[in-house]
């Protein structure tokens, strides 16, 4: 048991070395000057060649990869002496960075990793990130465990309704959730229950999760605001929770099992949620972990409907602009945070199914 | 007891009706144990499921009555049939593997079954469970209680299905083909087992089962079963010795015997039909002048010292640490137009055996001779000659064609691959020819695998591998899924095919009265070793090897039905 999760960790390492490779080399060759970018394009001669000087342009692209890894990475080796060094540990960049060993004028740091500044903003990516993505998890977490509980439920009574109406019903609202695009249905809902029914759900029509009074400098949270959206989010997660458990448990109520579990003279209550739905899960664990990683690298069109100052829209704000750090510092973070959604996945698995980690 | 008058049960499948069991009277007294045999599809266990109202929802009960203490279990309603199931009539199902809920402690399963039943609080019911445990012998009862389905073999999952079916002291147990998944040695245990549990616990049984050795081991009384109705009933003295159904007759008959060797095993359908019912048996002068032209040839295929290993465990990295040798130093040699039989129970290493002659699981060491050449030598594009000369039938024809291809296809595709033909006309012709050989018409080339039934696909496969003109076919499991009946067609088959084409077999099985049948030499395996090898008729009435004697002494109803 324990093996086979380092492995799943030593392997989340991997590919994570992996997406950071990638990551580099592809927005390395992509057109752009970063100077330019940053300066505008009035900028004179010299204070070009000083950002290039400061960002490393100058250096040859190992080196720029090398260095790269090294400000991510939370444990680097940094110059400690020559405040010129392309090395220099500087502690402007390396907020909270400590000395842990030093070898002349080198020194093994451990510092929070590194994402750079954005070069519209001049923030640090990280902190950009920081306050983005609490909302983005929020968000998600809401909608998925919505789609969850409701649709384990919903698929539950729809295989035991099997071919009655309720079943049918279900089904039809089942393939019309996972065919309509969420982009129209965040427009619909907004305006149906926020417009139109606005006067009695008195829910807005979109606006983030706080807001900052610019006066007093007061955070008010509105809690009120993730309904709508969270609800939008659900609505396909919601389908496909509903079809799989439907499906699924119907497969295993064929099952010999079941059959036995029947010859014990047990009720049928007992045989569905004793003997039927843990067998059952799997496949609907498997496609919500996928669907939960991918509304946590930003469900863009929801979050832009509603106003939810998401991470994805971070990310499409930072490509629409040319952001290079903020784009490359969230998808390092969503690859991070998608490997870690996958082993608690395979951890769940494992305690839902004995089976599992012996495979 | 227990008593079924003029039961009658339809399937529906869209608007025909197919009838499963057809005016079936039955009674069961109490302590009798009733064996009900007959072949798939002859509605042995729908019968059984209708008793307790398990009948899958497609069934129809057209008509009867099936009385129990006094009430029709037909009529009772689902909460009603719940107090009797579990624990007036309980049940053991046939797959051991499927049965137990892969996610439930054992321990747990069977604790669940007298929590229903009685108000015994938890503790009381833990104390239960672990002394059935023992009295259907688990070893280590506590520690199997904690233990999931997939930790335990096949024979002790079988004796938690027990174990679950004893817990409430019923009236009646059904056994629906309880041993038929499980090794012969693990098997005659099972046998043992249960009949000393009836005979304590005072309970009627009635015990399905395709086999008549079987039954004869275990019951007091047999009905024969064909085609949805009981066509002769009696006792076991009775029905062996003096059968009075055409297919009784034809059922005891078509089993390979375990002395003499029939030059064509009898089937079913020369009793029905009232043919000739009289089979010639080869002549021990004949067998040894075969005998002798056989092994006076130049050795056709030999292996030396071979080994083949699987990962037990791995290390972080992924890196196997500990080996399983599936086949361990393992030296044949098999003659041209030899029939080599390779026995041993599940686990022992003869599929691995077979797949690593053709080199499909590849050996760890040793060598392969076939004829002068080193197979093992041999790289991918030379092996590709070879993988013609020597091909294999898997045991179970459901799975070894692929669904969605149609028989032709199936057929034509290993002499596409191979380029033998020159287009794909002639191959289809030649399919055809094929398939007519195996005894199926020639329009089966354009239909699909779903329409034919186990035996009929079993030929395919054969004719698939004929396909290539092989020399050497190994025959892994080739009848195992198989009726009895059917399975001495299928066997007949492969021996005509021999005369006709002069091959050389390797014939693996679990089944021994079969291997016996078939071979001229018998290899017996045992944890990757081979414990015995000699001549087959020898082996049998000289074994020297316990472990051989004790595979000879398992074979069911060898006391009640041979000799």
């Amino acid at each position: 048991m324990w093996a086979y999760f380092t492995r799943k960790i030593l392997y989340g390492f991997l590919v994570l070395w992996g997406v950071i490779t990638i990551v580099f080399f592809l927005f390395n060759i992509l057109p752009g000057d970063p100077s330019r970018m940053l300066l505008g394009q009035r900028s004179d001669i010299a204070s070009v060649e000083a950002i290039k000087k400061d960002l490393g342009l100058d250096k040859p692209v190992y080196l720029q990869y090398l260095n790269f890894l090294n400000d991510i990475s939370p444990i680097s080796l940094h110059n400690i002496k020559n405040k010129e060094s392309y090395w220099y540990f500087d502690k402007s960049k390396y907020r909270n960075g400590k000395i842990i060993l030093r070898f002349g004028k080198t020194g093994l740091v451990l510092k929070k990793p590194y994402l750079r500044r954005s070069y519209q903003s001049k923030r640090e990516v990280s902190d950009i990130i920081a306050e983005a993505f609490p909302k983005t998890l929020l968000l998600a977490s809401t909608s998925i465990l919505l789609a969850m509980l409701l649709g384990v439920v919903l698929g539950i009574i729809s295989a035991l309704k099997k071919d009655k109406p309720v079943d049918r019903f279900l089904m039809v609202f089942s393939s019309l959730g996972m065919s309509v695009p969420s982009f129209f249905s965040a427009i619909l809902m907004a305006w149906l229950f926020a417009f139109v029914l606005g006067k009695y759900t008195g829910l807005p029509m979109f606006g983030s999760l706080y807001s900052v009074d610019d006066y007093t400098g007061e955070v008010y949270i509105n809690l009120k605001n993730l309904i709508l959206p969270a609800v939008t989010l659900g609505i396909r997660p919601l389908a496909i929770v509903i079809s799989l458990t439907r499906s699924s448990l119907l497969d295993v109520l064929s099952q010999d099992f079941i059959r036995t579990a029947y010859a014990k003279g047990l009720s049928k209550k007992a045989i569905i949620f004793k003997h039927a739905l843990r067998n059952a899960l799997n496949p609907v664990i498997t496609a919500i972990s996928g669907w939960f990683a991918s509304l946590m690298a930003g469900a863009v069109f929801v979050e832009y409907v509603f106003d939810w100052k998401g991470i994805g829209v971070v990310i499409v704000d930072a490509l629409e602009k040319y952001d290079l750090p903020v784009i490359m510092g969230s998808v390092l973070f969503i690859s991070v945070v998608l490997i870690i959604v996958n082993i608690l996945v395979d951890l769940t698995y494992a305690i839902l199914d004995p089976r599992v980690s012996y495979r | 007891m227990l008593s079924i008058t003029d039961l009658t049960i339809s399937f529906k499948r869209g608007e025909s009706k197919k009838f499963a069991v057809k005016n079936l009277s039955l009674t069961l007294k109490k302590g009798e144990s009733l064996g009900i045999v007959g072949e798939s599809g002859s509605g042995k266990s729908v019968t059984s499921l209708a008793v307790m109202q398990l009948l899958p929802p497609q069934a129809v009960v057209e008509s009867g009555k099936i009385e129990f203490d006094g009430k029709d279990l037909l009529k009772l309603s689902f909460d009603e049939i719940r107090k009797i199931r579990g624990k007036r009539i309980s049940m053991i199902f046939q797959e051991p593997m499927t049965a137990l809920n892969p996610v439930i402690k054992c321990g747990k399963q069977v604790a669940e079954i007298i929590k229903i039943h009685t108000s015994l609080n938890n503790e009381e019911v833990k104390n239960k469970v672990i002394e059935l445990f023992e009295k259907v012998k688990l070893p280590r009862p506590v520690k199997l209680y904690h233990s999931y389905p997939h930790q335990l073999s096949g024979g002790q999952k079988q004796r938690v299905m027990i174990a679950m079916a004893l817990a409430n002291k019923p009236d009646i147990i059904i056994a629906d083909e309880p041993t038929t998944a499980l090794d012969v040695t693990v098997q005659k245990e099972i046998l043992l087992l249960l009949k000393e549990l009836q005979k304590d616990y005072g309970m009627s049984l009635i015990f399905i089962t395709h086999d008549l050795g079987v039954v004869a081991e275990i019951t007091d009384n047999i009905a024969v079963m064909y085609k949805g109705e009981i066509v002769e009933q009696g006792t076991v003295k009775d029905i062996f010795t003096n059968p009075a159904h055409p297919y009784t007759k034809g059922l005891i008959a078509c089993r390979p015997p375990l002395s003499g060797r029939p030059v064509k095993l009898p089937v079913v359908d020369d009793f029905l039909e009232g043919g000739k019912t009289d089979f010639a048996v080869e002549t021990e002068e004949s067998k040894k002048l075969r005998h002798k032209k056989i092994y006076s040839q130049d050795v056709l295929l030999k292996t030396e010292n071979l080994i083949t290993r699987y990962p037990l465990k791995k290390n972080l990295l992924g890196k196997p640490v500990k080996w399983l040798n599936a086949v361990n130093n393992v030296s044949f040699e098999v003659f041209p137009g030899e029939t080599l039989g390779l026995v041993g129970e599940s686990g022992c290493g003869k599929s691995t055996l077979g797949r690593s002659l053709l080199r499909l699981v590849e050996p760890y060491s040793g060598r392969i001779f076939y004829k002068e050449t080193d197979l093992l030598k041999l790289k991918a594009k030379e092996l590709k000659k070879y993988r013609k000369k020597l091909n294999i039938v898997f045991q179970d024809p459901y799975s070894s064609l692929n669904p969605r291809l149609n028989i032709g296809s199936a057929v034509t595709e290993p002499m596409k691959v191979h380029g033998i033909y020159t287009n794909d006309n002639e191959r289809k012709k030649k399919a055809m020819e094929l398939l007519e050989r195996v005894g199926l018409t020639a329009d089966v080339f354009y239909r699909y695998p779903h329409e034919f039934s186990g035996g009929q696909r079993q030929r395919i496969v054969i004719a698939r591998a004929l396909a290539l003109q092989p020399e050497f076919l190994i025959c892994d499991e080739a009848v195992s899924a198989l009726d009895v009946s059917v399975q001495a067609k299928v066997l007949n088959l492969l021996n005509e095919l021999k005369k006709e084409f002069g091959f050389t077999y390797i014939f693996i099985s679990h089944d021994l009265s079969v291997v016996r049948y078939m071979s001229d030499r018998i290899m017996v395996m045992k944890e990757g070793e081979i414990v015995e090898f000699g001549d087959a008729d020898e082996i049998f009435e000289h074994p020297e090897n316990e472990y051989t004697k004790l595979l000879l002494e398992s074979i069911p109803g060898i006391d009640a039905v041979f000799k």
